[in-house]
């Protein structure tokens, strides 16, 4: 009775499992290069702290969640300078990366002068040609395009002059250096308490001095010159004004600001603003050491690909058993059947609790797993045979074949489990997948080897004493020996 | 002689053959240290891929002549290092050295046009060298633990000069293997070096069972030492267990190679079985043909 639930033991929990996750229709949660999206590696400088990685990572993470179309995006910090971002279901390459790789330095500047008064960029000085009385001479200081008038390249501790979009018309603003950038800022939300949008900014403690200084000065000018720029990557996001109410003595105070913006689109811009005041800067800038683009097409053929393998595989394997150890290929083949289903659910569950995903280097690891479980059953039976050569019982020989076994079974599984385990606390990205199916595997299968396949031998020695029914041998062959 | 070599029976003398093998494993570690040093010097080109140099790639599936491939080589936009086609499908990959963005859009709208598919059905993928190069380093930091524990484990589980035969046998899995590719001129991706971390673990396992089974031979025998008769009793014995488990781990990497060839399916499903496939097979012979000799060498001292 004891030995039968043993043996019954791991075929129900996994037939349990399995039913489980089919009934509740739990899937294996598909890696990226299985469903197709984008995957992005960003590397930071080497000497980059680990503390603003992970802070660029949380700003990422916030940036792909405000996209809303992207399914289950995995941002990790792989390595020590290296972010790994898998998008999967995303297929706008271009908006991805906008996501995730611009660096968006954001700075606020005091603006000098506009084009919005002047006409033409601030930057460009007309001087009369004599040749041409039509088409004046432009003059443009180093640095900036003559045709255009904007700064080629912004360096945020000069003057620089930049282009803005957003109302509606372009702006060419001429902008002073940054006074305070995006890492001055704590929070920024976009409220509504007077019948009119505004977005709440609060400085951190240590840069509230510095905002109230730069209000300070602002505030004793008048025009464009009261205006104080919002920058992000070389665009002028929002110009607002000082209001005419804030002493030029004290500026503004207590390190926090709000933004008027109006009430003309119900407060999308004022929420835009806000998260890119919020979220605008990465606080480090990444190099994009890879870009995978990998179409659904493409992963669902490699899906059904390892899918196609591993059922053939267990096909065969299972063909070839049955053939060559009979009755005990018939344990072996009902073995690695449970086995299978156990190990799906597994993946499924793990996908579903845990949100491990399924990689293709996943189901390498499970397809090599199946020789190794199946090499179990093949040693046992081996031991079988040698038993049985020198002359002993069926039942002693089943008995004395799984003990021996076992100590075979455990070593060789030991460095199979140390392989998985350095594999997957030393790698990277796919080769952690693959360490992990693998790992799992061969824990599984110590379980099958003491639990099922010790109770299972014994148990089909007891049907029949004929060899025959063990091995293509007869049991004149056996006694020959 | 099948039912002799299924009952463990056949009178192979293992002794002998030992310096039979040994005399094959001189020849071969010449010509894998000549395989490794004319690569290393870049005589023979290494095949490496996009990861370990940099650049990108473009996978495009269309129906193309011969004629178009040679176009597309001569390009004046960007320099293309290598291309590849498969039977039984029409998928075509260009691979192309690093460049600006500029030319990597430019070349990517030219092979749109040229095989007359839309720009975002090309599979775009830009690598810079230091992904292959990280899984590289972390791939050898990996082995170096893990052979040293190994090397632990079989000199505490059986003899120390066993765990030198298996570090031996496993170098000539992965120099066998490696030597293949160079040969070949298959391409060595981030996958083959996961795929060449698996054979170490394939390999030893293969060996600690050879060695679990020769232990166990010298206990019936009553001896605590190896000799003659052990030696060529376990052999014997385990030459059909050997078989047995390289086949089914065999079959489903086959059937990857297979099944994926059949579907015109590269990637790194297939750039991980080749070198699999060739790890057992070597797994297999080194478990037996390498550590044979070496194990006659103790038996002599």
């Amino acid at each position: 009775m004891k030995n039968l639930i043993k043996l019954m033991f791991l075929p129900i929990l996994s037939i349990a499992l399995f039913s489980y996750v089919y009934v509740n229709s739990i899937q294996p949660k598909l890696g990226l290069d299985l469903q197709g999206g984008i995957s992005v590696i960003l590397t930071a400088d080497e000497e980059t702290e680990p503390e603003l990685i992970e802070q660029a990572v949380e700003i990422m993470r916030t940036r792909i969640a405000a996209f809303g179309e992207v399914q289950e995006p995995e941002i990790s910090i792989s390595g020590e300078n290296s972010v790994l971002v898998q998008l999967p279901g995303l297929t706008d390459q271009e908006k991805a990366l906008e996501a995730v790789g611009t660096t968006g330095l954001l700075t606020f500047r005091p603006v000098i002068n506009s084009s919005l008064q002047l006409g033409y960029s601030p930057a460009l000085t007309y001087s009369e040609n004599p040749d041409d009385p039509d088409k004046p001479l432009v003059s443009a200081p180093s640095g900036v395009d003559e045709l255009t008038g904007l700064s080629i390249n912004d360096d945020p501790s000069t003057t620089s002059y930049l282009l803005s979009l957003s109302d509606g018309f372009p702006i060419i603003y001429e902008l002073g250096p940054a006074g305070l950038t995006g890492n001055d800022i704590d929070d920024a939300l976009a409220v509504f308490p007077n019948n009119e949008w505004i977005v709440q900014l609060n400085f951190k403690d240590e840069s509230a001095d510095k905002f109230t200084n730069l209000t300070k000065e602002l505030a004793s000018k008048t025009g464009d010159q009261r205006k104080l720029a919002i920058v992000l990557d070389e665009q002028v996001i929002s110009a607002p004004s000082i209001a005419f109410d804030v002493n030029p003595e004290i500026g503004i105070t207590g390190g926090t600001a709000s933004i008027t913006v109006g009430n003309s689109d119900q407060g999308e811009s004022a929420n835009n603003l806000a998260v890119i005041l919020r979220y605008g800067a990465l606080p480090v800038s990444f190099e994009r050491s890879s870009i995978q683009k990998v179409s659904a097409t493409l992963g669902e053929n490699t899906l059904n690909l390892g899918l196609q393998a591993g059922l053939i595989g267990l096909i065969i394997v299972s063909i070839f058993l049955f053939f060559y150890y009979r009755l005990s290929g018939l344990i072996a083949i009902l073995g690695l059947a449970s086995f299978g289903a156990l190990f799906y659910s597994v993946i499924a569950l793990l996908g579903e609790w845990q949100g491990y995903t399924l990689t293709l280097a996943g189901i390498a690891g499970v397809i090599v797993s199946i020789g190794l479980t199946a090499d179990s059953y093949i040693v046992i039976f081996e031991k079988l045979k040698d038993e049985l050569k020198i002359g002993r019982s069926f039942s002693f020989a089943t008995e004395k074949a799984v003990k021996d076994a076992w100590n075979t079974i455990l070593v060789a599984d030991f460095v199979s489990i140390i392989a998985s385990v350095i594999l997957y606390l030393l790698a990277v990205g796919p080769i952690r997948g693959f360490a992990l199916t693998l790992g799992l595997a061969t824990v599984f299968d110590l379980f099958y080897t003491r639990i099922f396949i010790s109770t299972a031998v014994p148990f089909a020695g007891r049907i029949n004493d004929n060899p025959r029914f063990y091995f293509p041998l007869t049991r004149k062959d056996i006694e020959s020996v | 002689m099948f039912k002799k070599l299924f009952l463990g029976t056949t009178e192979i003398n293992f002794k002998m053959l030992g310096t039979t093998f040994y005399k094959i494993f001189i020849v071969e570690t010449i010509i894998f240290i000549a395989i490794l040093v004319a690569s290393l010097t870049g005589i023979l080109n290494m095949n490496l891929s996009v990861d370990f140099t940099g650049g990108t790639t473009y996978q495009l599936d269309t129906i193309y002549t011969d004629d178009d491939i040679s176009d597309v080589l001569t390009n004046t936009i960007l320099e293309v290092s290598r291309y590849q086609t498969f039977e039984n499908s029409n998928t075509i990959i260009f691979r192309a050295v690093e460049s600006t963005q500029e030319n990597e859009t430019q070349f990517l709208n030219y092979l749109a046009n040229k095989f007359e598919v839309l720009p975002n059905e090309i599979e775009f993928q830009r690598v810079g060298p230091t992904f292959g190069q990280d899984i590289t380093e972390k791939g050898i930091r990996a082995l170096v633990i893990f052979l040293s524990l190994i090397a632990l484990l079989i000199s505490f589980r059986y003899e120390y000069r066993y765990s030198l035969i298996a570090l031996v046998a496993l170098l000539h899995d992965l120099l066998l293997t490696f030597s293949i590719y160079v040969l070949i001129g298959l391409e060595i991706t981030p996958s083959t070096v996961i795929a060449l971390l698996t054979i170490l673990g394939y390999s030893l396992y293969d060996t600690v069972i050879l060695f679990d089974k020769l232990k166990d031979t010298q206990k019936s025998f009553k001896i605590s030492n190896l000799n003659k008769d052990v030696l060529n009793k376990t052999f014997n014995e385990v030459l059909m267990r050997s078989i047995n488990t390289s086949l089914t781990s065999a079959i489903p990497i086959i059937s990857i190679i297979v099944i994926g060839n059949y579907l015109g399916i590269e990637g790194n499903l297939a750039d991980f079985a080749i070198p699999l496939l060739i790890g057992i097979v070597s797994g297999t012979y080194s478990s037996i043909f390498v550590t044979v000799p070496f194990l006659s060498k103790i038996i002599k001292t």
